[in-house]
């Protein structure tokens, strides 16, 4: 209670709060918060601290866009990219710098026509994505190893490898065929995205334009969480309307995920999740995945700097109907130099750290983890890429978060449903009831 | 008082008032798809694009209402416009000849800042199609961090790639 309770109190609040302490109380008796906390501890001292958190708690991150940077022709995973030049977020070399010990890689494949051709493009299209993947492991045994289970990134951590399991985004590529499941897990899919950015045959999307086609997760739909269950796939609500969260809670034999979400109370967004759902999640013993996408976290701050730039930029040129195509070439150029020297302000760790706390608050410590989306529009101030998830642990500990706290923030929460998941998967199988 | 620089305050003022650049989708990316089959003897390529992007690049205002894509509105202008910026930017070599592009049709779907205009181009191509090479650039011109996915289908062959500022061309062999 004591340590949920400082989870919730801000870094100023503790620092007033711990010198209150330690000019009130002549012998502090050694409670729990006090040892996580030390009284009058530095900046440098909480750091030390948390960064050897941060090496003892297996640290997974459940969603990343990655294998599209797979698939950019002479991309090598075994390669240092600077993210500033090439915008990548990940490669196993800056997972290691971060770190991270774990991620969930998301084959990505973008809705399409809802045809038969296109839905076995999809699928081609799905498994070469994995592929990618699968490739790149082989290709840096001693760098990371494929996980197909909770202890796998465990033993793969004590290896001193990346543990890189695979998930699918968008049940597109599973087309009209249930078998196409099978076919993912054996593979070593873990999780699959019911539906991205707008409607499939699965689900509808949060964010489709035409609104609900299904009024949530559709018949087939249902078929297909009952064979993600059947399997041991996790169901990844993420991307669908409110309506498929609450038809997955019912539908789904297995407690469910949220890889890549927020708390809409603090950013009103169809892709977040409201205290209702966040209520519900914990009944349902899911977790949801906190995501550094900038737009979910915080309302965009102004950039004053870049609007007087391109405002001035303007001033000094004609009109674009009349300029050559030349000068809007030149026009171009400029933009992009003003985009560089002023980019749009990005979301802070303090912001993530924010959801956290209100998560925590509304669902409870057991139903919070971290899905990044890096390579996915995911990255901000202090957490831009993979080789900086360190500064979410310095943060969550500088807030009172405690050992046991981060573990199952960083890694613990998420594991425990995929052991549910599995657990359910053996008894369905078995032929019991769940 | 008199200022001889009052006219420029109020024109940046202005100006100020009527820029929304940071108004904009979170995803610098664009999804481009090719298309060939023997059996049909022609290539299609279709561009999905933000119109945001699209407005931004041509008239250098996300909001612009000016092209007026895809409206009863439409620029004569806009195609054009487009057509110069795409030969910029996009090619798609066939066997090794420089396909022309020429829209033949367009249509605009999402709604609210996630809009993308479809652009779709086609051409006749006399089978064995041996080899393609793409360049697709679109908008790295301008957004640090654009990224475009290609999506390949050749005779049953279904490939992905991205392309961007780095790596911008890529050639494949069937």
């Amino acid at each position: 209670m004591v340590k949920n309770m400082l989870a919730t109190i801000r870094p100023v609040t503790l620092l007033l709060t711990t010198a209150w302490l330690v000019a009130c109380t002549p012998e502090p008796e050694a409670t729990e918060a006090s040892i996580e906390t030390p009284a009058a501890e530095s900046e440098e001292a909480l750091v030390a601290r948390a960064l050897a958190i941060h090496d003892r708690v297996l640290t997974l991150d459940t969603h990343a866009d990655t294998p599209l940077r797979m698939i950019e022709p002479g991309f090598d995973m075994g390669v240092r990219h600077d993210p500033n030049e090439s915008g990548s977020k990940v490669d196993y070399p800056r997972m290691q710098e971060g770190g991270l010990d774990a991620i969930f890689f998301a084959a990505f494949v973008a809705q399409g026509i809802r045809d038969d051709d296109n839905k076995s493009r999809a699928k081609a299209l799905g498994l070469q994505m994995i592929d990618a993947v699968l490739a790149s492991i082989e290709a840096n045994p001693e760098m990371a190893g494929l996980a197909l289970n909770p202890d796998d990134a465990y033993a793969l951590e004590k290896a001193g490898k990346r543990a890189i399991y695979l998930g699918i985004e968008n049940g597109y590529p599973i087309g009209d065929d249930l078998g196409n499941i099978e076919l993912f897990f054996d593979k070593g899919v873990r999780y699959i995205t019911l539906v991205h950015a707008t409607n499939n045959d699965i689900a509808d999307s949060a964010t489709d334009s035409n609104g609900p086609e299904h009024g949530g997760i559709s018949e087939f739909g249902a078929e297909v969480v009952a064979e993600m269950n059947r399997l041991g796939i996790m169901v990844d609500v993420s991307h669908g309307s409110d309506d498929v969260f609450f038809d997955a809670i019912e539908m789904s034999a297995a407690p469910i995920i949220a890889t890549h979400s927020n708390a809409r109370a603090l950013i009103e967004h169809k892709r977040n999740l409201s205290d209702e759902m966040l209520k519900l999640m914990a009944e349902n013993g899911g977790v949801v995945q906190l995501t550094m996408l900038s737009d979910y976290l915080r309302v965009a701050p102004e950039n004053p700097e870049r609007v007087a730039a391109l405002a001035a930029l303007s001033a000094n040129t004609r009109s674009a109907m009349e300029m050559t195509q030349e000068e809007r070439s030149a026009m171009r150029r400029a933009r992009y130099e003003i985009y560089q020297q002023f980019p749009s302000p990005p979301a802070t760790v303090s912001n993530a750290v924010d959801h956290i706390d209100h998560i925590v608050a509304v669902a409870g410590i057991d139903h919070i983890g971290i899905g990044c989306d890096f390579d996915g529009g995911g990255g901000i101030q202090g957490v831009f890429d993979a080789s900086e998830v360190m500064n979410i642990t310095i943060e969550l500990v500088r807030r009172g978060y405690t050992e046991e706290e981060i573990e199952k923030i960083w890694s613990g929460n998420l594991m425990r449903v995929f052991r549910d998941v599995q657990t359910v998967a053996a008894e369905l199988q078995a032929g019991e009831t769940v | 008082m008199y200022s001889p620089h009052g006219w420029r305050c109020v024109a940046l003022i202005v100006l100020l008032m009527q820029c929304d650049a940071l108004h904009a989708h979170p995803l610098q990316l664009s999804l481009t798809q090719i298309e060939y089959a023997d059996s049909d003897s022609r290539l299609s390529v279709s561009l999905r694009l933000f119109l945001m992007d699209v407005n931004e690049a041509l008239v250098f205002d996300p909001d612009s209402t000016e092209l007026a894509f895809c409206q009863p509105n439409e620029s004569p202008d806009a195609e054009p416009m487009l057509l110069a910026y795409l030969n910029e930017v996009f090619f798609i070599k066939v066997n090794g000849q420089r396909m022309d592009l020429n829209i033949e049709r367009k249509h605009l779907t999402g709604s609210g800042i996630d809009v993308a205009l479809v652009v779709e181009m086609s051409q006749s191509l006399a089978p064995p199609l041996s080899s393609l090479e793409i360049k697709n650039t679109v908008f790295t011109d301008l957004f640090p961090g654009q990224t475009n996915i290609v999506y390949v289908h050749v005779n049953g062959d279904n490939q992905s790639l991205m392309l961007n500022k780095k790596t911008p061309t890529h050639v494949m062999q069937f």
